[in-house]
C-alpha cells in the first residue's frame, strides 16, 4: 500500500516537472516572447529596459531562470505577476479556486444528476419515441459550444428579457461568495451551473444508456431476473450500479480537469474570477508566472483524480476489489 | 448634443460591411461631417437640477452641492497594473489617478481642448525659463497633505524625481533624461541622486530644476502621472497593489487587480487651485474588474455600473443608438492607426515603393472597420488633427501629388501606386503584414492584404497575439516589413508622434524597445524636429511651422502610411451626471455626479 501511494507521489512529480519545464521552454521559444520590454514599459529607453532585464533575471541563463521561478513558485510562494505587478501568483490561484469549485460542483451535481435520470429512462424505454428523443436532444446538448450557450443565456437573461418577470430575479454577472448567503450565491451560478451542465449531460445520458444496454444481456442480469426480481429492481440496483463504472471514471477525470481551470469558456463568458479566468489572463498577456501557476494547479487536480477515481473502482466493482 | 442620430445613422450602416469584410477599393463618398465637440463651454454658476455638462464649479468645491455624495461604479474588464504611479503606464490607472495625485504641473481639468494646457498644480505657479530654458525654479504651494496627513514639502519632491529612476520609470530616460544627473541615474538608479539637477530649498520652499537642453515640453512632462509627487519615504521599488498616500481628492482605499478597487476620499484634501485639482463630488468610487466587454456593456445599460473602461463593441453600436443614445458619448482621443514601413527591408527599403503603399490604400475602408465617420476620420499625415503643428496636407490622394498637395483625403490611386510599384522594381516581392489578433485589426489587415496583392506584391497577413505584437514589430530581428500600429499621446504635442516614432534616437536595433519601427532616421527630418523643439522653447508658433514643416516632410519621405485618427465611444449609466471629458483622461471622475 505505502509503495503503491510512493509509486504514486513519484509519478505526480515527474508529471509537474514535464510539464513545467514544457510550458517554461515554450513560452521562451516563442517569438517576441520576451517580457522585459513589457514590463519596462512603452518607449523605455535602453538603460531602462537593461535596469528591468538584471532586476527580473532575464539575463541569467534558462536553467537558472527556470530552478529561481520553481523556487519562487513552490518554496517562497511570493512569484509575482509580469503584468500586475502586485499579484502573487500563488495566493491569487488559492482565492480563485473556491470561485470555480463553486461553478463545477454546481454543475456537477445538476449533470450526474439529470444524465443519470436521462440514461436510465432511455435505456428502460429502449427503441421507443421516448428514447430517440432523449437521445437526441443529448446529441445536440453536446453539439452546443459552451462559450455560445452563454452568451445567448446572457443574451436572453441579461439583456433582452432581463425585466421580464421571468428573469427579472437574475442579478449582474460576476461571483458572490457563500459567505454573503446562500441564494446570493447561488443566484449567481444558477445560469452558469446550467449553461455548463448541458454539455456533460447529453454526453453522460447517453454513454450511461449504452452501459445500461450493454449490461442488460449480462449473466447476472439474467440471474437477478430468474430470482424473480422486478424489472425496475434489476435496472437500479444491478444494471445501473455496474454501468456506473465508465460514468465515474469518466466523471473524475472531467471533474478534475474542470475544478483545474478547464471551465475557462463558462468563467470568462460569465465574468467569474476563478482559476480558468485566470489561465485565460494568463493567456491573453501571455504573462509566465501566471500561465505557470494555473498550468500547475491544473495537472495536480488531474494526478490527484486519477487517483481518487481508481479508488472509487474498487468500491464499485467487486471484480476489482478481489482482484478477479 | 445627442448621438442618436450619429449613431443611427452611420453605424449600424457601416456594420454589413464589416461583416462581409467586403470593402472595395473603388472611390467612396465623402464622409458626411464629423460631429464637433461634444463639450459645450462650461459654465460656472451654481448647479441646479436641469443643468447639462459640463459643470465647473468655480472655486472647485463641491461641498454644499446637491450632487455631492453616493458611489461611482465603474467597471472594466482587467486590473489596471500595479498600482505604482511612477510606473503604471496604462491609461485605465492613469484615468483614475488623476483624480488621486498632483504633479508639480498638471493638464488642466476644464473640459474639452482647455484641457490641453499644462497649469500650475503643486507648485504656485509656471515658472519662466531662466538661462535660455536650461533652469526652472518652481516654488511650492504650503499647506498641502498627502492623504496619511503628511505635510508636502520640497524633500519630497527632490525624492519623488529621484524614484523615477530608481524604480525604473518606463520614461525615466525619454521624458526625464534631460535633466542634470539623469544620465548617471539611468546607468546606476540605485544611487540616483541627480545631484545638481533637481535642487530644493526647504527654506525658501523651492525647487530648481536644471537641464542640460532646453525643453519646450518640460512642462507637459512634469505633468506626466510619471512625476507625480510621493511622500519622501516612498519605498524605492515597485509597489505592487500597495498605492502610495497621494494630494488629491481621493486616496486609492484597496486594489486587487483581479477583483475590485475601492477609491474613498483623503481626508486631508483642500481645494488649492480649481482648474487644476478640484474636489470630488461623488464620496466612494468602485472599480469592478472581471468583465468582458461585451458584458460590461450590457451591465452598464442595465444600470449595474456608471461607466465602463473599455471600448464598447462594434456589434453594439446600433443598439446603443437605438436603445440608449442619451447615455453615449463621441469623444476626442489623440490616437491614430497607421502603418509602418520598414526602410531596412526590401520592398520598403525602396521610396517610390513606400510612395505607392501610400497612394493604394483605402483609407476610407479603416475608418469603416473603426466603426464609421462618427467614430474615426482618415488621415493622410502623422500629426493628428487638433495638435499644435497639424496644418491639412494630403500629397496621397487621387489627383494630387507633392507639389499640388490637397487638404484631405478623398480616395485612394491604384493606378499611380501600380506604376510606382513597376518603377521600383518592386513588383513581385512577398510582403507580410503583421497585425495584432483583434478583430479591427485584422479586418483592417485583410483588406490592406488585397491592396498589396493589387499593386503587384505576394501579401500575405500574420496575425499575433495583442499582447506581444507591439514589442514584437519593433525589434529588427524579427524582420518586420510592415505592420498595423496603433499610438496615443501621453500629452498633446506634435513630438509625441513625430519624434517619438520617427526621431534616429528611438531607433534601437535588436530591442524590443525601438519605438522607431520603421528604422528612419533622415538628416533633413531630424534637423527640423530639433529645431523645431528648441524654437518652442521661446516662441510655441514659430515652433509649430517647424513641426508642420517637418509633418511634411515625414510625408515626402513616407516611413509610415498614416490611416485614421479616431474618437472614444464612451458609455455611461441613466443616472450618471455631469458627464464631461479631458482630453487625456477622458472621463474626469471626480467631476461625475451620481445623485
Amino acid at each position: 500500500m505505502i509503495g503503491a501511494v510512493l509509486r504514486r507521489l513519484g509519478q505526480t512529480v515527474l508529471v509537474l516537472f514535464g510539464i513545467s519545464v514544457l510550458v517554461f521552454l515554450v513560452f521562451f521559444a516563442t517569438p517576441g516572447a520576451d517580457p522585459t520590454a513589457r514590463i519596462a514599459g512603452r518607449n523605455a529607453s535602453p538603460e531602462t529596459v537593461a535596469a528591468i532585464r538584471h532586476q527580473y533575471g532575464f539575463d541569467r541563463p534558462l536553467p537558472i531562470q527556470y530552478l529561481h521561478l520553481m523556487d519562487r513558485l513552490f518554496i517562497t510562494r511570493d512569484l509575482a505577476s509580469y503584468v500586475d505587478h502586485g499579484e502573487k501568483v500563488v495566493p491569487e490561484v488559492a482565492r480563485a479556486a473556491p470561485v470555480t469549485l463553486s461553478l463545477v460542483g454546481g454543475a456537477a451535481v445538476i449533470w450526474v444528476t439529470v444524465s443519470i435520470l436521462i440514461g436510465t429512462i432511455a435505456a428502460a424505454a429502449r427503441g421507443s419515441v421516448l428514447d430517440r428523443a432523449l437521445m437526441m436532444a443529448g446529441l445536440v446538448g453536446i453539439s452546443i459550444p459552451v462559450f455560445w450557450l452563454g452568451e445567448v443565456a446572457n443574451l436572453i437573461t441579461q439583456s433582452r428579457f432581463h425585466t421580464s418577470w421571468m428573469f427579472s430575479w437574475v442579478p449582474p454577472l460576476g461571483y458572490v461568495p457563500l459567505q454573503d448567503g446562500l441564494w446570493a450565491w447561488a443566484s449567481h451560478l444558477i445560469i452558469p451551473w446550467c449553461t455548463l451542465a448541458v454539455l456533460f449531460i447529453g454526453l453522460y445520458g447517453r454513454v450511461l444508456r449504452a452501459d445500461l444496454v450493454a449490461a442488460s444481456g449480462e449473466d447476472f442480469m439474467r440471474t437477478a431476473r430468474a430470482k424473480g426480481l422486478s424489472e425496475t429492481r434489476v435496472m437500479l440496483f444491478h444494471g445501473l450500479r455496474t454501468s456506473l463504472i465508465t460514468f465515474v471514471s469518466l466523471f473524475g477525470l472531467d471533474f478534475a480537469q474542470l475544478v483545474g481551470g478547464g471551465a475557462l469558456l463558462t468563467e470568462v463568458v460569465f465574468g467569474l474570477g476563478g482559476v480558468g479566468r485566470l489561465t485565460y489572463q494568463g493567456l491573453v498577456n501571455l504573462d509566465l508566472p501566471l500561465i505557470m501557476a494555473t498550468v500547475m494547479y491544473s495537472a495536480v487536480f488531474v494526478v490527484v483524480a486519477n487517483a481518487v477515481v481508481d479508488l472509487f473502482y474498487l468500491l464499485l466493482d467487486p471484480r476489482v476489489r478481489d482482484g478477479r | 448634443m445627442s448621438v442618436r442620430p450619429l449613431l443611427r445613422r452611420f453605424l449600424p450602416a457601416a456594420l454589413p460591411t464589416i461583416l462581409l469584410g467586403a470593402v472595395a477599393a473603388a472611390p467612396a463618398p465623402l464622409p458626411p461631417p464629423v460631429p464637433a465637440a461634444q463639450t459645450p463651454a462650461p459654465k460656472t454658476r451654481a448647479p441646479d437640477s436641469t443643468d447639462l455638462p459640463p459643470y465647473v464649479s468655480p472655486d472647485g468645491e463641491t461641498k454644499g452641492s446637491p450632487h455631492r455624495g453616493g458611489t461611482l461604479r465603474l467597471t472594466a474588464d482587467a486590473g489596471a497594473g500595479t498600482a505604482d504611479p511612477q510606473i503604471n503606464y496604462i491609461s485605465e490607472m492613469i484615468q483614475l489617478t488623476a483624480n488621486v495625485y498632483d504633479g508639480l504641473t498638471t493638464f488642466s481639468k476644464h473640459p474639452g481642448d482647455a484641457s490641453n494646457v499644462p497649469v500650475a498644480d503643486l507648485a504656485e505657479a509656471l515658472p519662466p525659463p531662466e538661462d535660455g530654458g536650461l533652469t526652472y525654479t518652481f516654488r511650492l504651494r504650503p499647506g498641502i497633505r498627502f492623504s496619511n496627513g503628511h505635510v508636502l514639502d520640497v524633500n519630497d519632491v527632490v525624492a519623488s524625481f529621484q524614484r523615477i529612476f530608481k524604480v525604473n520609470s518606463p520614461t525615466a530616460g525619454g521624458f526625464y533624461g534631460g535633466i542634470v544627473g539623469a544620465a548617471a541615474c539611468l546607468k546606476d538608479s540605485a544611487h540616483c541622486t541627480l545631484a545638481g539637477g533637481v535642487v530644493g530649498d526647504e527654506k525658501a520652499g523651492t525647487i530648481t530644476f536644471h537641464l542640460t537642453h532646453p525643453d519646450a515640453e518640460f512642462f507637459d512632462k512634469l505633468a506626466f502621472p510619471h512625476a507625480y509627487i510621493l511622500p519622501a519615504d516612498t519605498p524605492p521599488h515597485d509597489l505592487g497593489n500597495d498605492a502610495p498616500p497621494g494630494t488629491g481628492p481621493y486616496r486609492i482605499a484597496s486594489y486587487d487587480p483581479n477583483r475590485q478597487m475601492i477609491v474613498d476620499r483623503n481626508p486631508f484634501f483642500h481645494v488649492w487651485s480649481a482648474e487644476a485639482q478640484p474636489d470630488g463630488y461623488v464620496d466612494r468610487m468602485v472599480y469592478s474588474f472581471g468583465l468582458s466587454d461585451e458584458a460590461e456593456t450590457t451591465a452598464t445599460i442595465n444600470g449595474d455600473f456608471d461607466y465602463m473602461y473599455d471600448n464598447v463593441p462594434l456589434d453594439r453600436y446600433g443598439e446603443l443608438g437605438d436603445t440608449v443614445p442619451d447615455q453615449v458619448h463621441i469623444n476626442p482621443v489623440y490616437a491614430t492607426y497607421y502603418l509602418p514601413l520598414n526602410t531596412h527591408l526590401p520592398p520598403f527599403n525602396n521610396l517610390k515603393a513606400r510612395w505607392a503603399i501610400n497612394y493604394a490604400v483605402n483609407r476610407r475602408a479603416m475608418q469603416t472597420f473603426m466603426g464609421g465617420p462618427a467614430v474615426a476620420d482618415v488621415l493622410c499625415q502623422t500629426v493628428p488633427k487638433g495638435l499644435p503643428g497639424h496644418e491639412p496636407f494630403c500629397p496621397y490622394t487621387k489627383g494630387a501629388d507633392f507639389q499640388h498637395p490637397a487638404k484631405q483625403w478623398t480616395a485612394p490611386d491604384l493606378a499611380l501606386a501600380r506604376k510606382l510599384v513597376e518603377e521600383s522594381g518592386t513588383k513581385g516581392m512577398h510582403v507580410t503584414l503583421v497585425v495584432p489578433n483583434r478583430a479591427v485589426e485584422i479586418a483592417m489587415g485583410t483588406d490592406l492584404q488585397n491592396t498589396l496583392r493589387r499593386i503587384g506584391y505576394d501579401a500575405d497577413v500574420k496575425p499575433i497575439a495583442f499582447a506581444i505584437q507591439f514589442t514584437y514589430i519593433q525589434n529588427t530581428n524579427n524582420n518586420v516589413q510592415i505592420s498595423i500600429n496603433d499610438w496615443f499621446a501621453d500629452y498633446p504635442e506634435p513630438s509625441d508622434f513625430l519624434t517619438a516614432l520617427f526621431g534616429c534616437e528611438n531607433f534601437h536595433p535588436g530591442s524590443d524597445s525601438s519605438p522607431n519601427i520603421s528604422g528612419f532616421c533622415d538628416p533633413t527630418f531630424q534637423d527640423l524636429i530639433h529645431r523645431a523643439a528648441l524654437t518652442s522653447v521661446t516662441d510655441k508658433a514659430a515652433g509649430n511651422k517647424l513641426w508642420a514643416e517637418a509633418d511634411r516632410r515625414l510625408a515626402e519621405e513616407a516611413p509610415t502610411v498614416p490611416l485614421i485618427q479616431f474618437r472614444k465611444i464612451e458609455l455611461v449609466s441613466k443616472r450618471l451626471g455631469n458627464f464631461y471629458t479631458t482630453n487625456l483622461y477622458h472621463l474626469l471622475f471626480s467631476q461625475a455626479w451620481v445623485k
